[in-house]
């Protein structure tokens, strides 16, 4: 037990590879170029809701991996996607973050996107309507037809979230991406229709990668009081931290003892179908997404990388569009008492992964990050970071506790269950 | 309706200002108590936003008087960023109700915050930005020329928080 000089700081640890990463994951830039070309923009990513756009030509503006893109509702009801991006001259077409194309614009008509900048149109499936000065200008050379907008694939899934992928040639759809690790929260998400009450963001100054790590371990329970208070029991220590294909993992669940924490009530009456009475399941999605269901309310983080050490987070609060205002209200309060931007605990994780990222400054010396608990994939085994960090040394062909060594699967060995099987 | 010109309610409606003004540095001083002192049995408490993003209007934090109480009385047990917060606001709109029982005041409100320890001190520590503009739509309770508040609405425009905060507003 002593402390350590540089050496010794920054030698390997005396762990198994894929048991520490090597923080450049979270600090470079080309490897952050690299996480956008090759992951982000080759994945499926829930960008929004389809209550955020109830009604026919309603719209929602999004950036995935820097491309501006926008959803909209056709007449038809279905909810398609296009990169927000002039044919002509490259403009951004819609500005704001929503609305509705009912009404026309100081540029253009009713019912079409319209291009402010030289006033082209488009219908709400990304044809090109209108060209000003057409034939005056382009002849016959260039067409309507040749300047339609980019379509992105589009998916409404799981409890109504739009899902968008960038990749043409992935043959995935949204349920063969989830492999599975949806499941254990379909059934109340898809037995009625669900709506948004909360959004809220956060521009940190940390890699995404820190954020999406915060919330596939439990470990850090220690810096929540009101989990501590209302959790840490035999039924807690024993949730299962499961890893799923495509380097997504769930946390199964456990009954939350509300009350226990000063002032806060049990949430039994408002449980979302099928969920046992203040159970709490949790998902986490490669690369970047979180769905956390706690009882009443259901959290879902979406996260856009800005930067190696910058990165948007949305938060968004849902629940059943069947709810009267009373229940609204109640559900409401149950998702800010924890998860508002005043919550008890989300303040708190955004403190820590702050810190972290204060600490993995881009120029900073390299350090290793430990993911080595093993509590046979119970809720403190830190085997969700060691799942996705496979998954995205492959994807890149990098070796997260070496970036610049191409990847090696490996056998981690889980010394709790060889432990186990000994004393058994 | 209202009856601000009467003698009385000029006293009243300076009552509820400086209320509203002392509320103020109570809280940026961390002094809950005195705040929460000052509010009415049947006080709500909410900071509220509208949202273009979800076009809806959304509640970030609410909660009766004991709610709050507890609320602020748990803040030892937690982690929080102790970044202090100044509230600076201007009452632009003060309605004394006819029966001179109640009262409702508009304020419009920018909250500064001057880092400590919520990223890195040695950097961060000592330099102010605005955290949150807003209102404050109060409603007040009056009896026997004692003015309390009934209901305070936070009225923010910020959807954009980063890290938030475990401070009441
Ligand atoms: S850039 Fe859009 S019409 Fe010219
Ligand atoms: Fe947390």
């Amino acid at each position: 037990m002593s402390s350590r000089n540089h050496a010794q700081w920054t030698a390997p640890p005396k762990l198994s590879k894929g048991e520490w990463v090597d923080s450049r994951i979270y600090t470079d830039q080309a490897i952050f170029e690299e996480e956008l070309d090759k992951i982000w923009k080759k994945s499926w990513i829930p960008v929004c809701h389809e209550s955020e756009l109830k009604n026919a030509y309603d719209f929602r503006t999004v950036t995935v991996a820097r491309e501006p893109v926008i959803v909209v509702r056709g007449k038809d009801m279905k909810v398609r996607s296009f990169l927000n991006v002039c044919p002509h001259r490259g403009n951004m077409i819609e500005r704001r973050p929503s609305g509705s194309f009912r009404e026309g614009s100081p540029s253009g008509t009713p019912r079409h996107m319209t291009c402010m900048f030289h006033a082209w149109q488009f219908d709400m499936k990304g044809r090109c309507t209108y060209i000003s000065r057409q034939e005056e200008g382009y002849q016959d050379r260039l067409k309507k037809e040749d300047v339609g907008l980019r379509e992105l694939r589009t998916e409404v899934y799981f409890g109504g979230f739009v899902w968008v992928n960038l990749d043409d040639n992935n043959p995935m759809t949204v349920e063969d991406w989830a492999a599975g690790s949806l499941d254990c929260l379909r059934s109340s998400l898809d037995e009625e229709p669900l709506e948004i009450f909360h959004y809220h963001k956060a521009i940190i100054p940390c890699n995404y990668k820190l954020w999406h790590d915060t919330n596939c371990e439990f470990y850090h329970d220690f810096l929540h009081y009101h989990n501590r208070i209302t959790g840490f029991n035999d039924a807690y220590f024993a949730r299962k931290n499961s890893g799923f294909n495509n380097g997504h993992i769930n946390v199964g669940s456990f009954e939350v003892q509300y009350d226990k924490y000063q002032g806060f009530h049990s949430r039994e009456t408002l449980s979302f179908p099928h969920l046992p009475p203040n159970h709490w399941y949790m998902v986490d999605m490669f690369p970047g997404v979180n769905f956390n269901l706690r009882g009443s309310a259901l959290r879902c983080d979406l996260m856009t990388p800005l930067g190696p050490d910058k990165v948007l987070i949305e938060f968004r609060g849902l629940g059943l569009a069947s709810d009267t205002p009373e229940e609204r209200q109640t559900r409401v309060q149950h998702h800010n008492s924890i998860w508002g931007p005043f919550g008890r605990n989300l303040h708190e994780d955004l403190l820590a992964v702050t810190a972290q990222g204060a600490c993995m400054h881009p120029a900073a010396e390299n350090r290793h990050i430990l993911h080595a608990r093993h509590e046979n994939e119970t809720i403190h085994d830190e085997n969700g970071m060691r799942h996705y960090y496979e998954e995205w040394g492959r994807w890149l062909d990098r070796s997260p506790s070496n970036p610049d060594h191409a990847f090696e699967a490996y056998q981690i060995p889980d010394p709790a269950s060889e432990g186990q099987r000994a004393s058994a | 309706m209202s009856a601000n010109n009467t003698s009385n309610n000029v006293v009243i409606v300076e009552q509820i200002k400086s209320l509203i003004y002392k509320t103020c540095l109570n809280q940026d001083d961390l002094n809950w108590g005195d705040w929460l002192d000052s509010c009415d049995d049947g006080f709500e408490y909410a900071i509220r936003s509208y949202s273009p993003e979800i076009s809806a209007d959304m509640t970030y934090l609410s909660g009766n008087r004991e709610h709050m109480r507890s609320l602020v009385d748990m803040l030892p047990k937690h982690n929080s960023d102790h970044s202090p917060l100044k509230r600076h606001c201007t009452v632009y709109d003060v309605q004394v109700a006819e029966d001179g029982r109640s009262a409702t005041a508009t304020t419009s409100l920018a909250v500064y915050q001057t880092l400590l320890d919520g990223i890195n001190s040695h950097v961060d520590a000592g330099s102010s930005h605005l955290f949150l503009v807003g209102r404050y739509n109060d409603r007040f309770s009056i009896s026997d020329g004692q003015v309390k508040f009934a209901e305070r609405e936070v009225r923010l425009l910020n959807r954009r928080l980063d890290k938030g905060s475990h401070y009441p507003i």
